[in-house]
């Protein structure tokens, strides 16, 4: 492996990348568009009276977790959506990368420039590492970017509690460790897709397919309403990881450089 | 410099390329000849290490291929048949990226060099997807170039050219040539081919004949020579053939066809005995073939081999 091949491929990337408007502007749509969502649920929530949110009284009161009980229901309930926000945001990495990641190779074989580029001493690790850094940090550094966004609305908008609610070392390590991997996660199927298939959009669909179950995932643990906890979070961190480095792994292996240079559309 | 063991490749069933054995020089440039789906593509993708053979073996500057692939990418500069840029990053871009791949170590420098080479220099900033086909061509070239390889593989260099660019393109090859570059040529163009080419193969999947391209004419035709005369008469053709060292003769339009082994020594004897005899000759002109006509008789030849 070679670190200036590597960081040529990263850099020629985000080169193109900055180039074309159209990603960027969808990179910075779904970030700004759940920050707002957030920061204005919130909102709107501090504004309603207190009694709204009583099961006895109000109409949009709910039961909560015995872990909020303690609360108030009025904050319980704004911390209780908040949680769920919270894995929107993890979405986000999920999401961010499809797109460039389903052109990572297609696009190369698009201006024919896998050819030439398969001619250099590049090796097949460096390649596809290359294209998966590119991809994924700028989904990882927005999606930082929102977490941090978001809780300074909070801290504006909201009360302390809510804010240190949103601030928990479960939620806060979940974003610093977690996110890396999702977004790799994500790059990585969008590779192998971009790889297998020569039309973009077949890409992106099969990327979106790869990564539906997860999302099913983060929602099962919703509604069996587990309050999470740093072990849970744990484990899932590392299962994540685990499964992050398999799927690497695979791209690496499953990128036939004869095959995909050669392949009849 | 490149030597290939029966070397070939194999699609499925299709046979591409079939027991080639072939031997380039250094500081050769040797033209790759044959009609499409020929196995020249093929041939060249094998020779830059980037699809294995199916069996036989090859050698880049000493390295095997399949063995030593990033030494053999190292010493290799391709031009493939599409220029393959990136549309969005402008010439210097697109140069100093694969220049990084190459590990050159004066980036600047080289892309500058041969930017400025190929008439690029003042366009460097511009998004090469606006580029004309002959400039992405011309981009395409100096890409192959950045890491001075010593052996150059061109598929098509001057295809969708006009003809003043590829004649700054056939010129640049020729100066690449005088530098001791090794230069493997697939093209089409068979005019380029007989000007550039020190020797040229003609293939369909199996080689057909290999050799310099006044070789392979004196191979398929001899020598021989144009006589255009005032008026024609059969004394003439008659005194012609009474002469010794004369092969053949064959009447023409205007006169005769004289084919000798060696114009060079018989020529004057053949022109004092027409003139002996009465003629009154307008031209005497070496017959030339093309290498179009070479071409045609070869792939012709082998068919009604096989
Ligand atoms: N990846 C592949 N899969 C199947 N067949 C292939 C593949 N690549 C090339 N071929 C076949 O191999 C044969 C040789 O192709 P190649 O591209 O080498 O020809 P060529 O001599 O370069 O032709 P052209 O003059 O048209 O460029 C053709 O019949 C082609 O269809
Ligand atoms: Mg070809």
């Amino acid at each position: 492996m070679n670190r200036k091949r590597l960081q040529a491929v990263v850099a020629k990337e985000w080169l193109d990348m900055r180039k074309n408007k159209m990603v960027l502007i969808m990179m910075a749509l779904l970030p700004l568009l759940m920050v707002g969502m957030i920061v204005g649920t919130v909102y709107f929530m501090e504004r309603l009276p207190d009694a709204e949110f009583d099961p006895e009284t109000g109409d949009s009161g709910m039961g909560l977790p015995p872990e909020l009980e303690a609360l108030g229901y009025k904050d319980g309930v704004i911390i209780l959506l908040n949680d769920q926000y919270m894995f929107y945001l993890l979405l986000i990495p999920l999401a961010l990368p499809v797109y460039v990641a389903a052109y990572s190779i297609i696009g190369e074989k698009e201006t024919r420039s896998l050819e030439p580029l398969l001619a250099t001493p590049i090796s097949t690790t460096e390649l596809l590492l290359g294209k998966i850094i590119a991809a994924s940090a700028p989904a990882v550094i927005l999606t930082w970017l929102s977490f941090v966004l978001t809780a300074f609305g909070l801290y504006i908008i909201s009360n302390p509690t809510v804010f240190a609610y949103w601030m928990r070392p479960v939620w806060s390590l979940s974003m610093a460790f977690q996110t890396p991997f999702l977004a790799v996660l994500s790059t990585a199927c969008g590779v192998i897709a971009s790889s297998r298939l020569n039309d973009p959009r077949a890409a992106q669909q099969v990327t979106a397919i790869f990564i539906v179950p997860l999302i099913g995932l983060s929602l099962i643990v919703l509604m069996g309403k587990v309050y999470l906890d740093l072990r849970i979070m744990g484990w899932a961190t590392l299962l994540i990881a685990a499964t992050t480095a398999g799927v690497v792994w695979l791209a690496v292996k499953l990128f036939q450089r004869e095959t995909i240079l050669t392949r009849w559309k | 410099m490149i030597r290939t063991e029966h070397l070939t490749k194999r699609f499925g069933k299709l046979l591409a390329v079939d027991d080639l054995n072939l031997e380039v020089e250094r500081g050769e440039v040797f033209g790759f000849l044959g009609p499409n789906g020929a196995g020249k593509t093929t041939t060249m993708r094998m020779l830059a290490a980037l699809i294995a053979p199916t069996s036989g073996a090859a050698w880049i500057n000493g390295k095997r291929i399949g063995q030593d692939d990033e030494s053999v990418r190292a010493s290799v500069g391709l031009l493939t048949e599409n220029p393959g840029l990136y549309p969005r990053l402008n010439a210097g871009e697109n140069l100093s990226f694969f220049a990084k791949l190459h590990g050159v170590q004066d980036i600047t420098g080289q892309v500058r060099k041969y930017l400025a080479l190929l008439g690029l220099w003042e366009r460097r900033t511009e998004a090469v997807g606006g580029f004309s086909k002959g400039m992405q061509q011309k981009l395409a070239i100096a890409r192959a170039l950045l890491h001075e390889p010593p052996v150059l593989f061109l598929d098509e260099p001057t295809s969708a050219l006009d003809p003043e660019a590829s004649r700054v393109v056939r010129d640049f090859i020729a100066t690449l040539k005088s530098e001791g570059r090794t230069i493997f040529i697939c093209t089409h163009n068979l005019d380029e081919a007989d000007r550039l080419c020190d020797r040229v193969a003609v293939i369909k999947q199996r080689l057909i004949r290999v050799d310099a391209p006044e070789t392979l004419r004196q191979g398929l035709y001899g020598q021989s020579v144009r006589v255009q005369l005032r008026e024609k008469a059969p004394a003439y053709l008659a005194r012609v053939r009474e002469l010794p060292f004369v092969t053949e003769v064959f009447e023409t339009a205007e006169g005769f066809r004289v084919a000798l082994n060696e114009p060079e020594n018989h020529n004057p004897e053949l022109i004092q005995a027409l003139v002996a005899a009465g003629a009154a000759i307008q031209f005497v002109e070496r017959e030339s073939h093309s290498l179009e006509q070479v071409y045609f008789d070869l792939l012709r030849e082998s068919e009604t081999e096989a």
